[in-house]
């Protein structure tokens, strides 16, 4: 993949400070990121409204037709973007032209600090990286189809009892699915619910829940927790080594690097908009919402 | 104008439809045409494996005709390539999950926005194949320079040209010294059973079998002979006339074996 | 040539006392993997060993079991002949070219696989399995009702890989459609133990680590066994060979024999390319 496609690791497309937000393309290709940035939005449409933008670009020099659309999409989400930031020549001449104003870079090596730390918290690979703008357009398709309520997978089958020769049926909480064996190939389990395999779950094998994923095994096939949306389901596996994971919206596929090293318990959780993959040993820094403490 | 919709098939299983339909459609791509590969064997979809984009599956093809997601949403475009896309097939589904009408429909709609549309057809003549080669305008079958193959490829040429449709033909997997030494048919033998026209002939290579494991065409591989042979393959397709190599027998039994074909 | 012989009277078919045969299904998703060689020569082997065995194929439209018995000019009807009830069991199955005790129920060439009733096929190796100590049942590829219909009637099942990560998966997702009824046993076919040394092929231990199954035999890659596909003479019928020697293995192993667990042939060199080396010739 070209060096200028490459996002910088461990820096968000969309983050809140102190004084507003920032949208950061630097190092991103603009068009896939404006791609990544309306999925985003719409996930959460009237949560930013007000708030004021300001979009940093690193090396990159947005052309004015990009900039427009960079604006025109913040303001559709009620985002008011109100100056440019970064180190390339002619973006100072660019905002003024367009009626933004500029701000100073963050020095590059504040930058370079926050990124390494965030770095060391999250596993993620380059592929990963890429597939979330590839992802953004199926990310904004699961999202409008949540918020027309309908779930964002096929429909979980729902166990319900016999209806009783009473009036009102009696509909049966979500539990948990249990099933003690190795999930082979094309097979699917889908519940309302937490899933819990005792196997493995094999390539071409797929995991919908509702809620979290436990696979006591090898989970080498498609997990998606939180399948209608709850951001806080969680995927363990004794060795994680799927295909792909999806959390709520959320997608992410691992790097092709062979695992060398025995696999140990991991958990995967969403956090910044993207998923992370801890070992299990930093369970107790999990607190209940599942951000890190 | 819309895009040539070809299906590739074979009858017999495993002579190499699914390598074919990728580095075919890989080497189109490289030539500068807008290439969409569709799977067509539900429920045992390889393409995306062989194309190494199984990760990057959001939507298959039974959702597209479901109509729970948009076409475009579930092309996979391969990065490798300027206009190379793939829709991936269902893996937990049937063959009867989708209808020859709403593969028809797919098809139709994907070559609205190709030069070439191939259809990776799954083994055998139900459903699977049936619906296949309802979609599609022109047949690629492909066999090797085997009995068994043979006999299926011509159940199958039998089947398509009761529709009319054009059909060409590749033989895989030749092996030019076991044709010499009279333990592997040649390529006139083929065409003979056949009587169809030969788009290639692709030799046997050990490198396929690891290049396939790891999602890489063979045709990515610039030292590898399969590369040009593909490239004159698509040339013929597209119209060109291009002559076969031609490997004179030097091993006279006292009789002449015919020129062995290659490329 | 072997001589085979029929096994002891109480085999017989017809008679009281008769056990009621084994009813095995080879399959694998997959085309190409060699079902259909593993049931030529699987059954081959077993009538080598004095069982007395029937070679159904199931592949209706596109038969293919008969051409690797050599078969393919001797065939007068087939299977829907006898699940129409045109012709009897009897004079439907042809006997294979050695010995008399192997026999083939060829496919219909010309006609389609749904136009075989379950229950019917069912009944059909049912009635089999009274006659013959085994019945393998070569499925074709896919996973559609031609499968379905193989599967039907058997009580056990051999499934059939080749070290490719595409069969492999096709594999696993047969095995889970089998279900519960079976315990399927492996064959891996096609390794290429020089490949899977420089690490460009799965080998043994890679496949069956997806599969997870137990191993019932490896067979080796060798161009010899195309040219007796093409010829109709199993390698089973030279248990000399390292192939033919596989199968008898296997055989064994079905039989319920306890033949040490197999193991993928060594990259063994052949006396040619061992002299070559010494030559300083190019090793193959």
């Amino acid at each position: 993949m070209p060096t200028a496609l490459r996002a910088e690791r461990g820096v968000t497309l969309l983050r809140g400070r102190r004084d507003g937000l920032e949208v950061t393309l630097a190092g991103r290709d603009v068009a896939d990121a404006l791609i990544e940035l309306e999925a985003r939005l719409a996930e959460q449409p009237s949560f930013y409204r007000g708030a004021s933008a300001v979009a940093s670009f690193g090396e990159v020099l947005p052309s004015p037709q990009q900039l427009g659309q960079l604006s025109d999409l913040l303001a559709s989400a009620g985002i008011e973007l109100r100056a440019l930031s970064g180190r390339a020549e002619g973006l100072e001449a660019l905002a003024r032209a367009e009626g933004f104003g500029v701000e100073a870079p963050r020095s590059a090596d504040l930058e370079r600090r926050r990124a390494r730390r965030e770095q060391a918290e999250v596993r993620l690979s380059e592929a990963a990286t890429s597939l979330v703008a590839d992802f953004a357009g199926a990310r904004s398709d699961i999202a409008q189809r949540r918020r027309r309520g309908e779930a964002s997978v096929p429909r979980p089958r729902v166990e319900t009892p016999e209806p009783s020769r009473q009036l009102h049926v009696v509909e049966a909480p979500p539990g948990t699915l249990y099933q003690a064996a190795t999930l082979r190939g094309g097979q699917a389990l889908h519940h309302t619910g937490n899933i819990v395999v005792v196997g493995d779950v094999n390539p071409g094998a797929e995991l919908v829940a509702t809620g979290d994923i436990l696979v006591f095994g090898r989970l080498a096939g498609i997990a998606h927790a939180g399948a209608r949306g709850d951001e806080s389901a969680r995927i363990y596996a004794v060795d994680l080594a799927a295909t792909q994971l999806r959390i709520a919206t959320f997608i992410a596929a691992e790097g092709d690097a062979k695992r060398k090293t025995r696999a140990t318990p991991e958990v995967a959780v969403a956090r910044d908009g993207r998923i992370a993959i801890l070992p299990l040993d930093h369970l107790a820094d999990l607190n209940g919402s599942g951000a890190l403490a | 104008m819309s895009g040539r919709r070809i299906v590739v098939t074979s009858g017999k299983g495993g002579v190499g439809k699914t390598t074919t339909t990728a580095n075919l459609g890989a080497t189109l791509a490289k030539r500068g045409k807008r290439v969409i590969l569709i799977d067509a064997d539900i429920g045992l979809r390889n393409l995306d494996l062989v194309l190494g984009l199984e990760k990057r599956i959001v939507f298959d093809l039974v959702e597209v005709a479901e109509g729970r997601c948009q076409l475009r949403q579930a092309l996979i475009k391969d990065k490798r390539f300027e206009s190379l896309s793939i829709l991936p097939a269902a893996q937990t589904r049937e063959k009867d999950a989708i209808t020859a009408a709403q593969f028809t429909a797919i098809v139709e709609l994907a070559a609205d926005q190709a030069d070439y549309v191939l259809v990776d057809c799954p083994a055998g003549i139900e459903t699977g194949f049936r619906n296949a080669v309802a979609g599609a305008s022109e047949a690629i079958v492909v066999t090797t320079p085997e009995v068994s193959a043979i006999r299926d490829a011509d159940r199958v040429v039998g089947k398509i040209a009761q529709e009319g449709k054009p059909i060409r033909l590749i033989v895989n997997r030749l092996r030019p010294e076991m044709v010499r030494s009279g333990d592997m048919l040649s390529v006139d033998d083929v065409c003979e059973v056949l009587s169809i026209e030969l788009l290639g002939v692709v030799p046997d290579d050990e490198e396929i079998i690891d290049t396939t494991n790891r999602g890489e065409p063979v045709v990515l591989d610039e030292t590898n002979r399969l590369r040009a042979i593909y490239d004159k393959i698509a040339r013929r397709l597209e119209g060109e006339i291009v002559p076969f190599t031609n490997f004179e027998n030097q091993n006279l039994f006292g009789r002449l074996f015919g020129a062995l074909k290659v490329g | 040539m072997h001589q085979l012989q029929s096994e002891s009277p109480q085999a017989q078919p017809g008679t009281a006392a008769a056990k009621l045969g084994r009813a095995i299904v080879l399959t694998s998703g997959k085309g190409g993997v060699g079902k259909t060689t593993t049931t030529a020569n699987l059954g081959t082997a077993l009538a080598i060993r004095g069982a007395r065995v029937v070679l159904v194929d199931a592949d209706i439209g596109l038969r293919n079991l008969d051409i690797l018995l050599g078969l393919e000019s001797r065939i007068k009807h087939h299977l829907l002949d006898v699940l129409e009830e045109r012709v009897s069991l009897d004079d439907a199955l042809v006997p294979g070219k050695h010995g008399d005790n192997l026999f083939l129920l060829a496919a219909a060439q010309s006609r389609e696989k749904d136009e075989v009733e379950t229950a019917k096929m069912q009944a059909l190796i049912a009635s089999l399995r009274e006659r013959f100590d085994y019945v393998l049942i070569d499925c074709p590829a896919g996973i559609e009702l031609g499968f379905r219909n193989a599967v039907a009637g058997a009580d056990e099942a051999i499934v059939v890989c080749t070290p490719e990560v595409s069969a492999v998966r096709d594999v696993d997702r047969v095995v889970g459609l089998l279900g519960n009824r079976f315990r399927p046993q492996l064959v891996i076919n096609r390794l290429r133990p020089q490949l899977v040394k420089k690490g460009k092929m799965l080998s043994v231990e890679d496949v069956n680590a997806i599969l997870r199954l137990p191993l019932l035999g490896v067979i080796a890659d060798e161009p010899a066994i195309v040219v007796t596909t093409n010829k109709g003479e199993p390698l089973a019928l030279h248990k000399e060979t390292q192939t033919g020697a596989a199968y008898h293995a296997i055989a064994a192993r079905v039989a319920g024999e306890d033949v040490p667990a197999p193991m993928p042939p060594a990259a063994r060199t052949s006396l040619i390319e061992r002299i070559g080396t010494l030559l300083g010739g190019k090793r193959a």
